[in-house]
């Protein structure tokens, strides 16, 4: 075939094409609040400026109620339930934390107890319930066991419409694990009632997205929970929300030792056999109690528990750097790093 | 063909080796840093000038150092040292906050390579 010049400017235009595609522009509105103990910010595309204001300014006013509604130590809705708690009887609960009561109490069924809000005493314990982690050596043994031993669990609640009785008094209510998934759920649910097509919803590290990055889904890069930057990489779709539990986010050392906040109810001490896990998920309060709840399985129990709380795609490191992926996990993951040792393992 | 059809084909020759380059290039650094102080006044500032920065939070001041187009605290009146030992931001969207002193800092413009980073 003799090349003409029709065959070059059809070849120029296909080159031209391409050299373009990775690098559509899309203007991104963000905005950032001081929230949960961490940084939450959110970023609208394509959004109008004078839309985009209104629309950040009530995001941020529901998660700064948020915040204060379900903080843990502060005075606030929750934190007068806990002294309702503390008191034998039934009580009335504030209605705006109701909702949340009844899916943490359901998600900590599912997870075999091992997301357990109820353990608020042993985080307090701890030295968590404070504005600075502790310092110094870790509670003694024995007042750790004695609250373990009476077994605190969401099922000593009965919740009957807005009213709340609890059977057992060492249940103090901590929603740490659950909060930013059930917020980021009402973000992106508030997003998409206001007509808003496409947008990130990041709550220090965790995040849902709504739609798409312009003409590409939005593209996520997981954190690499012993080194700088990012051990693997992710495009996450519509409606999905991305959640991660590490050892490396607040912690404390003492004589060498780390001491993380990620509390096995069982033990009573910080779950020591998982590095991170990372969950992906279509609920967001699913996604973030299920990261807590795998990672205190850690790495011999967290498909069992995957498979109860109907987790079908997830990524666990253990305490050796050994990188474990669900099969659906491992179709859609990205490895940024070279690892050792990856294994695909199903769901029972 | 004529003169400027070549012309065309050539100027496109020239031209998409700089489009590919531009739009393919791996994940380049940031070059702007937005930092927010603890009553939310918001001061921009360029990476590309080494210097050092004090900002003023709730506890006291927190101390950035802008160095070979990073950005990074030094030093902080918080007990954690969370943000100290969080190191350098450096690419497009990194962000590090101070919690306990209210200052956080995000950077921005160069390519970036990820839209968000989960943790």
């Amino acid at each position: 075939m003799r090349l003409s010049y029709k065959h070059v400017l059809v070849g120029l235009l296909v080159l031209t094409i391409t050299a373009c595609h990775s690098h559509s522009k899309v203007a991104e509105t963000k905005d950032t609040i001081l929230a949960f103990g961490t940084l939450v910010e959110v970023t609208l595309l394509d959004v109008p400026k004078q839309d985009s204001q209104a629309i950040l300014k009530r995001i941020n006013d529901e998660i700064t109620y948020m915040h204060y509604a379900f903080h843990a130590w502060k005075p606030g809705p929750i934190g007068r339930t806990n002294q309702l708690l503390a008191a034998a009887g039934e009580f009335t609960a504030n209605p705006s934390v109701v909702p949340l009561l009844i899916k943490a109490q359901r998600l900590a069924r599912e997870s075999h107890d091992l997301f357990n809000p109820a353990i608020g005493k042993l985080i307090t314990l701890w030295g968590f319930h404070d504005d600075f982690p502790p310092e110094g050596p870790p509670p003694d043994d024995a007042a750790i066991q004695a609250l373990v031993k009476q077994h605190p669990s969401m099922s000593d609640l009965t919740i009957k419409g807005i009213r709340i009785s609890n059977t057992n008094p060492a249940v103090k209510l901590d929603l740490g694990a659950i909060a930013k998934g059930y917020a980021v759920d009402f973000v992106i649910d508030t997003l998409k009632a206001e007509g808003i097509k496409n947008a990130l919803i990041n709550a220090g590290g965790d995040l849902k997205v709504l739609g798409q990055h312009g003409d590409r889904p939005w593209h996520i890069g997981i954190r690499d929970p012993r080194g700088d930057g990012v051990i693997a990489s992710t495009d996450v779709q519509d409606g999905e929300a991305m959640f991660t539990s590490g050892d490396y986010e607040n912690y404390y050392e003492y004589k060498g030792k780390r001491y993380h906040q990620i509390i096995d109810p069982r033990t009573g001490y910080p779950a020591d056999k998982t590095r991170s896990i990372t969950v992906i998920a279509r609920d967001g309060a699913l996604a973030d109690a299920a990261a807590t709840a795998l990672f205190v399985a850690g790495p011999s129990q967290w498909l069992a528990i995957a498979k109860s709380m109907g987790i079908d795609q997830a990524m666990l490191i253990d305490a050796h750097g050994v990188i474990y992926m669900t099969p659906q996990m491992h179709k859609r993951i990205k490895l940024e790093k070279p690892v050792k040792d990856v294994r695909v393992v199903d769901l029972p | 063909m004529t003169r400027a059809d070549w012309m065309v084909i050539v100027l496109a020759l020239i031209l998409l080796p700089v489009v590919y380059v531009y739009n393919w290039r791996p994940e380049a650094r940031a070059t702007l840093a937005r930092i927010t102080d603890a009553e939310h006044h918001v001061r921009t500032i360029r990476l590309d000038h080494d210097q050092v920065i004090h900002v003023h939070g709730k506890l006291g001041d927190s101390v950035l150092q802008v160095h070979n187009g990073m950005i990074r605290f030094i030093q902080s009146p918080c007990t954690t040292k969370f943000c100290i030992h969080s190191g350098w931001l450096k690419f497009d969207g990194d962000v590090m906050a101070c919690l306990p002193n209210g200052v956080y800092v995000e950077v921005s413009g160069g390519k970036r390579k990820y839209d968000s980073i989960n943790f």
